[in-house]
């Protein structure tokens, strides 16, 4: 029989089956893994990401979301890895090089099956049956103070402290935890994290930041104006303050001669002038415009001894406009049915060089600022994200709030509980469930690995530890052997741990069940040519 | 603690492709490259550095002797190059002075964590003991610190006389630092006595003359000629002067417009029209008394046409036009005077005063000076002369410099010695203090201590004396107590160089020593370089 090789597929289109598409993919897979890899634990390290853009920007972050954001990615399984970190990023804030590398390993002992000949499907039945009972494992284990507030409270600020303990404001992480703590706390359960808005300044060290309980707007007051208002009343707005023109194309006037010119003129700064006497009319002392307020309506709120703050941008006013419990205004005819925000005191405070405005006593007492301080912009960059996985996890953790031990302590008990499920399970599916569980174990593993350890050593003696009924033995990176977590005051959050688990799986479940891969033909781009 | 050491990175269980070989390099490659960057500056430090000619890509020439200067101007590329760089920027924005000194000791941490990391230290460990060392280091600094009172003028200028040392301007620092102290202190707000806006002090540069001739002026100086095309006056006294943001040229609708003309008449009339609107509007600033007008600069009209120069001239008003729109703080809050955006809100209550408003000639060019301003602002206005451009550009560098240097002093009132000094001392301190401690800590900071001693080192080789049988006699000096002992490059030997008069602020050392730790521990931690969109 002879079949002839008929072209399915355009010109450049390729296409990739069977094993070679496997192959690819858990390449592909792992080698995303394994850059994250070494950013894993307290001791992870950091990377450059040296943009090949304009500038040639550099960043330099541990955070694992960020640096696989960034990539240039062409392997399509690799590509699904980086979706379930930013998803695991979005979802829980943290947790985003942890899912990353298990769903790697997952794909690494699956390769290994495979390649003794397992269907791929049996795989994943048994990663299914392994990561039910992990699950039910982690739920069984996690503890919930909800009912306790000060236990927790303090549970709260280990999960912060060992959050941030991966970080770069690890050094200080007792402070930078207290301050997440705090300001969660004053959201009250909800996850809105817009109300936290956090200012970078460059200058000082990170020990100098803080968190303020009212809003800072990074914003210059206008020249003449009051520079401190009690019980302001806020009107923010979105309107242009120079003329407001006529948007027809090509309209124009006509007039004969210069008087008239002039007449127009003062035409069009009396109805600025009006504008601004019915803006006054609100009964408001400040007055914070997205586009920028001209000279002449500035002069005249002055002269009313309005504050006028101009050019605050989109974020700036939203929140704003929240926090003060005002709306944006862009008419302001009826000023009866437009909502104004108010404060206590609004006033100008320096940090470092320069000069910010402060609102504080605003109405929305869940919003705070926190004002982050650093040696130079990088630090900054980092320094903010670290502190934004720390609000999220907190956040999530406040609406659920079991809590377990960190240091590879979950992920022991669950490859406890999946190898004894192993044993019970007859069949092929065993050796995936076995599989599972050397997976979970490789997370403690790379852990110990990054801080220079000698992991061999540590997970077996962690692994007896673990055979015990009840243990909270896990790593202890800073004295470099097993200790106990419940001691050493490690915590996570139970969501952020149950996401890795689930999503890595199902990532790895996807990447399995792909058996060819068809790369479609390139757009033709003659103009770049 | 045996278990931090030098474990060879265990492989793990399952066999992975990126190999550890290549993360060795990447961190090796980062460290050589940052120091790199610090060997080009660091035959600038101290008194007798040499200064960099940097041309840039555009034909420009620039002659500085300031770290922060020189590695801004450098084109760097390598990632954790263009660290050390932000490095100096931090200082720089921190203290404003020692930028040279931050790169140059962050350059010899480097050097001695490479030798760590190739004995087998695990960077974390390097990092740690860093970041142990510095907070150590901050504590030595703050013993040997002496505390400053602000009235105590002497000192400052003290103070900001060795920061002028290492300066091309060196010569004039007799000159230049008292300049700057008094600036600074002149815009010291008594109710916030810790806090100082440099922005309040304005530097003039004006080509011509020497350095010598750099001027300290109560009021305000404009680069900008009076506009006296129609003759107006170029000194006015007991001024009255107003600073307006509209201007005084026929009306400009923002709709647009024309005029439609159809015979000559009719186009004489507009003439007229036109005279008469201006001349209105002069009648109106002249009603109120106002003889100087400080004009905004308008990027929609003209904010001066030559028919109002000359009404304005006629009436006897002095012009400055052009102004640009980010002084207008600055002016009304040394004039103490409101800005007037519209000729109908041109009232007397909003004008400054001043006793002389004039126009001087220096060099090639004019300048404006107001002087004796009636309840002046806390500002002031430093007018720097040099023969040439490059002289005049180096001289305000040395100068901002000096003012962060009295500003440090400000916020953070006390002094330390100069002349290597404190390095020495803390390289003493810490490295006693290694011996206290146990593992891989008491192995590393013993290491970093002795990085620490590259700054007297640099100090006497630039200076081109013996730097080996200096540091050793410097060394020798501190421990037997002499905690202020120094060198002395003029005299090209080790003397208490408290009494030498050389004097920093405490505040430029901390920075310096927190700041170049933090970036080094940075720069440790990196393990690879990704490219990314």
């Amino acid at each position: 029989m002879v079949v002839q090789n008929a072209r399915l597929l355009k010109d450049e289109a390729t296409e990739e089956k069977g094993d070679r598409a496997r192959m690819a993919s858990f390449v592909g897979a792992m080698a995303i893994a394994d850059l994250v890899k070494t950013t894993l634990g307290p001791k992870g390290m950091d990377k450059i990401l040296q943009s090949t853009g304009r500038g040639h920007s550099v960043t330099v972050t541990n955070d694992g979301a960020t640096i696989l954001k960034s990539l240039h990615i062409d392997n399509p399984a690799a590509k699904v890895l980086v979706d379930i970190s930013k998803v695991q990023d979005d979802e829980v804030g943290d947790g985003t090089t942890s899912v990353v590398v298990l769903a790697g390993e997952l794909l690494r002992e699956a390769e290994k099956l495979v390649n003794k000949k397992i269907h791929p499907m049996t795989i994943i039945a048994g990663y299914r049956m392994a990561a039910e009972c992990a699950r039910s494992a982690l739920l069984q284990k996690a503890k919930d103070n909800k009912q306790d507030p000060d236990t927790f409270k303090s549970d709260l600020m280990k999960i912060a402290m060992t959050t941030l303990s991966s970080k770069i404001l690890s050094m200080d992480k007792e402070q930078f935890a207290k301050l997440a703590v705090d300001a969660v706390l004053r959201l009250k359960g909800s996850t809105n994290l817009e109300s936290i808005h956090i200012i970078k300044k460059v200058g000082g060290s990170l020990k100098d930041s803080f968190l303020d309980e009212g809003f800072i707007l990074d914003k210059k007051i206008g020249i003449g104006q009051p520079k401190r208002i009690e019980n302001a009343k806020i009107l923010v707005a979105n309107t242009a303050m120079d003329t407001d023109k006529v948007k027809i194309y090509g309209a124009r006037v006509r007039v004969d001669s210069m008087a008239k010119v002039a007449e127009i003129e003062g035409a069009e700064k009396d109805k600025m002038k009006d504008k601004v006497q019915k803006i006054i009319n609100h009964g408001i002392n400040c007055f914070v415009n997205r586009q920028l307020i001209y000279n002449f309506p500035e002069e005249l709120f002055a002269d009313a001894g309005v504050l006028a703050i101009e050019h605050a941008d989109f974020d700036g006013i939203e929140r704003l406009a929240l926090v003060t419990g005002g709306e944006i205004a862009s008419t302001f005819d009826n000023p009866e049915s437009v909502k104004l925000g108010h404060c206590k005191l609004i006033e100008e405070i320096m940090i470092g060089e320069d000069k910010l405005i402060h609102f504080s006593g605003v109405e929305m007492g869940q919003a705070c600022t926190i004002v982050l301080r650093g040696a130079s912009s990088h630090v900054l960059d980092e320094a903010e994200r670290s502190l934004h996985d720390a609000l999220c996890v907190l956040s999530q953790t406040v609406n659920d709030s079991r809590v377990l031990f960190g240091g590879g302590w979950p992920e022991m008990i669950m490859s406890k509980e999946v190898d004894e499920l192993a044993r019970k399970t007859p069949g092929k599916r065993s050796h995936a469930i076995e599989a599972f569980s050397h997976a979970l174990q490789a997370i403690p593993t790379i852990i110990a690995d990054n801080a220079g350890l000698d992991s061999a050593e540590l997970i077996s003696q962690l692994r007896a530890e673990h055979h015990k009924e009840i243990t909270n033995a896990g790593i202890d990176v800073i004295s470099g052997g097993v200790g106990d977590m419940e001691k050493l005051g490690i915590s996570e959050s139970f969501k952020v741990k149950q996401a890795v688990l689930l999503s890595a799986t199902e990532a790895a479940e996807m990447i399995l069940r792909v058996d060819e891969i068809i790369t479609c033909a390139p757009r033709k781009r003659e103009d770049r040519m | 603690m045996a278990a931090t050491a030098a474990v060879p990175r265990a492989s793990s269980k399952t066999e992975s492709y990126v190999d550890t070989k290549r993360r060795d390099d990447v961190r090796q490659a980062n460290i050589i490259a940052a120091r790199a960057v610090a060997d080009a500056v660091r035959t600038s430090l101290g008194p007798k550095g040499m200064d960099k000619m940097i041309a840039s890509a555009n034909g420009e020439v620039i002659i500085t002797n300031d770290g922060a200067t020189i590695l801004n101007k450098m084109e760097v590329i390598q990632p954790a190059a263009k660290m050390l760089v932000d490095l100096s920027r931090s200082q720089d924005a921190a203290a404003g002075d020692g930028t040279t000194t931050v790169v140059v000791l962050a350059g010899s941490l480097l050097k001695c964590s490479l030798s760590l990391l190739s004995a087998g230290v695990h960077p974390t460990a390097v990092s740690d003991a860093l970041h142990r060392l510095s907070i150590r280091a901050v504590d030595v600094l703050h013993g040997m610190a002496i505390p400053l009172d602000l009235s105590n003028r002497d000192a400052l200028v003290k103070s900001a006389a060795t920061s002028l040392n290492s300066k091309v301007v060196s010569q004039y620092s007799s000159l230049l630092a008292p300049l700057a102290v008094d600036a600074v202190l002149s815009v010291v707000d008594p109710a916030q006595p810790d806090i100082v806006d440099l922005r309040d002090v304005k530097i003039v540069k004006k080509l011509g003359g020497t350095v010598d001739d750099t001027e300290l002026v109560k009021g305000l100086v404009f680069d900008k000629k009076v506009s006296h095309s129609a003759g107006g006056p170029t000194r006015v006294e007991n001024a009255k002067i107003a600073v307006i943001q509209f201007q005084i040229s026929p009306p400009k609708t923002d709709i647009e417009q024309s005029i439609v003309v159809s015979d000559y008449t009719q186009m004489d009339r507009i003439l007229r029209e036109e005279r008469n609107y201006i001349l209105g509007m002069v009648k109106k600033i002249k009603a109120t008394g106002c003889n100087v007008l400080l004009i905004q600069k308008s990027i929609l009209r003209d904010a001066v046409t030559d028919l109002s120069l000359h009404y304005l001239a006629k009436v006897k008003i002095l012009v400055v036009k052009d102004v640009e729109r980010d002084e207008i703080e600055f002016i009304t809050k040394t004039l103490n005077c409101l800005p007037i955006a519209n000729i109908e809100h041109f009232r007397e209550d909003k004008l400054g005063f001043a006793s002389c408003v004039e126009e001087a000639s220096v060099g090639d060019g004019k300048i404006v000076k107001i002087t004796g301003i009636k309840d002046m602002g806390r500002t002031t206005t430093v007018l720097v002369r040099g023969s040439n451009q490059l002289v005049l550009d180096e001289a305000e560098r040395s100068l901002h410099d000096a003012l962060c240097v009295v500003r440090c002093l400000v916020n953070k009132k006390f002094l330390i010695a100069g002349g290597g000094a404190p390095e020495i001392e803390m390289s003493r301190q810490l490295g006693a203090w290694a011996k206290e401690l146990q593992g891989m800590d008491s192995y590393c900071i013993k290491e970093f201590a002795e990085a620490l001693e590259v700054i007297p080192y640099t100090l006497a080789e630039n200076a081109g004396l013996n730097s080996i049988v200096i540091v050793t006699e410097l060394r020798n000096r501190h421990a037997q107590g002499e905690i202020n002992a120094g060198i002395n490059v003029r005299k090209g030997q080790i003397t208490n160089i408290l009494e030498e008069n050389i004097v920093q602020p405490l505040l430029v050392s901390t920075s310096a020593i927190t700041l170049a730790a933090e970036c080094v521990r940075m720069i440790l931690k990196i393990d690879d370089i990704v490219t990314v969109r």
